[in-house]
């Protein structure tokens, strides 16, 4: 599988404008209203896909640039802007979901748990092509936040196993089973929907 | 790999497992893992199928992700420049209030001042007089309470709104505190919170009894009937010739006590005559101090005036400090004076100990009665100024507030690095600081003695005499840091706090200037100091991650 590599937040094909980084680093009012123009929609997005309502993630996405603008020059301009910006993206939201205790401990209680299984390969199949865009976002909506948030830093953000870990407060090894366990919790979403469809058409 | 993933990949042989699948496709298993499962998978249709259905899956997550569904909010379309909005209210909140200030202080304090030196030459009362009692800040008493009495409310609404909305929705959170403040404003107080008048010429007729706590704020005042708690009164005069059963605390330009009051007084005023009895004690800070020979103090007094003559009984010990004093009643206990000059009178009696600090010697009459000869210590102005012993107490309060900063950094770590910060912002901090310098501290008195109720008052002078001390920690960090240099490191900064706190004390030393330095200091500190709270209230998250993250790898 090809390397999945951060970058969507800038518009596709353009490198990260690392001279306005430099120039709001040094205090450039307008560098800063350049990256805040370019990066706000992405990360309005992940705070969105993030979170439980629009409000939270439009203060979130405020918060956060407000955020990043103060610990700016903390950034090592060698690596990449866009993982850092998610990176503390990802540490509010989920600093803001455990603020409300929302978060579900019990899903690191029982990784263990989870059973090996081979499922029927079509029926999965058949199952996930059946699926729009804006069913899965449904979905997650009602996912619990720990599967939702797994499934934003890894298929949105794009972030390493490293980077969940010490994001969601896991250990790295169980990375994989948060996430496949996500995927349970989702179909299992989307089956209760489908259901509730089929049940409610006359 | 970790053994569980070892364990999951060896669980089946004839098929792969779903974590094995995913673990592949995601290219987290080691390569002769990856390798023997790419051989399985070659000629394994139902895994191969598998593969393809998560690969689909992660697709179909990818995209329902990224795909816009939502357009920008318009509150996010503007680049968020909320500190700088934040600084401009300071700004603009500072100097208002400075120009506010200045007016008053020219309409009300200086026009008549000017006035009273023409007609009446250089005799006038004092500076200090004319501008607290007869100036802006006295005149306005009744609307100055309402404005506080309102700022703090609000207040109260916007912290509660900064905490509600994160447990509530916006417009709900708003509509909970509007309608917790409208209540608060529209229902009378209850009746175990006291009476509350407003009245421009209040007056407790001789028969009126009030079951209750009573606060006044008026003109002129006279209460005749008798009050069955405390009664605490701001207003121009208060003339009190009834009863109080509890405490009479009061903030007027003129005080005339011929009742009697069985709690203690408390008065702040610029004129005050006690004819009448005090149960228990007095503590007065007054312009002009006359305990007639009719008076009576259960308990002791406390004074601070410019002319204290003292004709009554006073029960116990007394601590008095003033400018003239004069001494003809009786004082039960020890007294301990301080002024410029006293004189004993043939009528007085002491039955505890006498003494006096003072530039010149009192003038004691022979036929006043002394239980013991007076002590007389002479006043200096800073006797123990730049002497030895002076220095070494310098150094042990220098060591002890780099002590107590030690301690404010090692249990806040997060909020001292944010102060520090805060307090790079110089202009912002110094011009927060003259606000919450002045602002806290008056809205905290009020609140004192409004519905907001004595706790919070108390706990917000608590906090803000807290804040007060460690405004100089603040400083001395960012002085530190400037000089040394920034670091993450909590020992780091605690270094460069004490180097900058140093600095900082011994600037204070430095005459006619070091008085200047603390003052500064004082706001400058104070104000990085409420800035680092406000911005901890505003974005309420830990620190970002103190290293810079790698790009993801797969």
């Amino acid at each position: 599988m090809d390397a999945q590599k951060p970058g969507r937040m800038s518009a596709l094909g353009k490198a990260e404008p690392a001279e306005a980084i430099s120039r709001a680093r040094a205090g450039d009012a307008e560098a800063w209203g350049q990256l805040y123009q370019e990066y706000a929609p992405a990360i309005f997005r992940f705070c969105r896909r993030a979170l439980p309502t629009r409000e939270d993630a439009e203060d979130a996405t405020i918060e956060i640039f407000l955020k990043i603008r103060d610990k700016l020059r903390q950034y090592d301009s060698s690596r990449s802007f866009t993982a850092w910006l998610y990176k503390v993206a990802a540490n509010h939201c989920w600093d803001m979901l455990r603020r409300r205790r929302v978060r579900q401990d019990k899903e690191t209680d029982d990784v263990d748990s989870l059973p090996l299984e081979h499922p029927d390969p079509d029926q999965l199949e058949r199952l996930i092509e059946a699926r729009s865009s804006q069913e899965v976002r449904r979905g997650l909506d009602k996912m619990g936040s720990r599967a939702r948030m797994a499934l934003v830093l890894r298929y949105y953000s794009e972030m390493s196993y490293d980077e969940i870990a010490d994001a969601l407060g896991v250990r790295r090894a169980f990375v994989g089973v948060v996430l496949l366990r996500a995927r349970h919790e989702l179909r299992q979403t989307l089956g209760q929907s489908s259901a509730m469809a089929a049940g409610g058409t006359p | 790999m970790s053994e569980r993933e070892a364990a999951i990949g060896d669980a089946r042989d004839d098929h792969l497992d779903e974590m094995t699948g995913l673990l592949y496709l995601e290219g987290q298993l080691e390569p002769a893992r990856a390798r023997g499962v790419s051989q399985h998978t070659e000629g394994c249709r139902a895994c191969r199928t598998l593969l393809r259905a998560l690969e689909h899956e992660s697709r179909l997550l990818t995209r329902a992700m990224v795909e816009e569904d939502e357009s920008l909010p318009a509150r996010l379309l503007a680049v968020p420049g909320r500190e700088v909005r934040s600084m401009q209210w300071i700004w603009v909140a500072a100097f208002g209030l400075a120009a506010t200030g200045v007016y008053a202080l020219y309409t009300n304090y200086i026009q008549p001042w000017q006035q009273q030196l023409d007609q009446a030459g250089f005799g006038g009362t004092s500076l200090l007089s004319l501008l607290v009692f007869q100036g802006a800040f006295w005149k306005g008493w009744q609307s100055m309470i309402s404005l506080f009495e309102m700022l703090a409310l609000l207040t109260l609404a916007g912290g509660g709104v900064m905490y509600l909305r994160r447990r509530l929705r916006r417009t709900s959170a708003v509509a909970v505190i509007f309608a917790g403040l409208l209540a608060a404003i529209a229902f009378p107080a209850p009746a175990g919170a006291g009476e509350i008048r407003h009245d421009q010429s209040f007056v407790l007729g001789k028969n009126e009894v009030i079951h209750n706590d009573l606060y006044v704020t008026c003109g002129r005042g006279r209460v005749e009937g008798t009050v069955d708690g405390d009664l605490i009164v701001f207003g121009e005069g208060l003339d009190m010739s009834g009863h109080v059963t509890g405490d009479l605390i009061v903030f007027v330009r003129t005080l005339r006590i011929t009742g009697r009051v069985d709690g203690s007084i408390r008065a702040f005023s610029n004129t005050m005559t006690l004819s009448g009895r005090i149960g228990r004690n007095l503590t007065s800070f007054s312009e002009v101090m006359n305990l007639d020979s009719n008076s009576e103090i259960g308990g002791g007094a406390t004074f601070f005036t410019a002319a204290a003559a003292l004709d009554g009984k006073i029960g116990r010990d007394i601590l008095g400090f003033f400018h003239d004093g004069s001494l003809t009643g009786s004082v039960g206990g020890n007294a301990r004076l301080k002024g410029t000059q006293l004189n004993i009178g043939s009528s007085a009696e002491m039955r505890g100990k006498t003494h006096f600090t003072g530039r010149h010697p009192a003038s004691v009459s022979p036929q006043a009665k002394l239980s013991s000869p007076l002590e007389y210590e002479v006043l200096r102005e800073k006797p123990e100024y730049r002497t030895g012993k002076y220095f070494i107490w310098k150094v042990i309060w220098t060591a002890a507030t780099v002590l107590f900063g030690l301690v404010l950094f090692q249990l806040m770590p997060q909020f001292a690095r944010d102060t520090v910060s805060s307090a790079e912002r110089f202009g912002a901090s110094l011009g927060l600081g003259v606000l919450v310098l002045v602002g806290v501290f008056f809205g905290a008195i009020i609140a004192c003695i409004t519905v907001v109720g004595i706790p919070l008052g108390i706990a917000t002078i608590v906090v803000w005499l807290a804040a007060l001390y460690s405004a100089q920690i603040a400083v001395g960090g960012v002085l530190g840091r400037w000089i040394l240099g920034t670091t993450r490191e909590t020992w780091g900064l605690i270094g460069r706090m004490a180097l900058g706190l140093l600095l900082v004390r011994v600037a204070y030393l430095i005459p006619h200037v070091g008085g200047w330095i603390k003052l500064g200091v004082i706001l400058w500190g104070m104000g990085a100091i409420s800035l680092a709270v406000y911005r901890r209230f505003q974005t309420l998250v830990p620190a970002a991650p103190a290293v810079p993250v790698a790009a993801p790898t797969t």
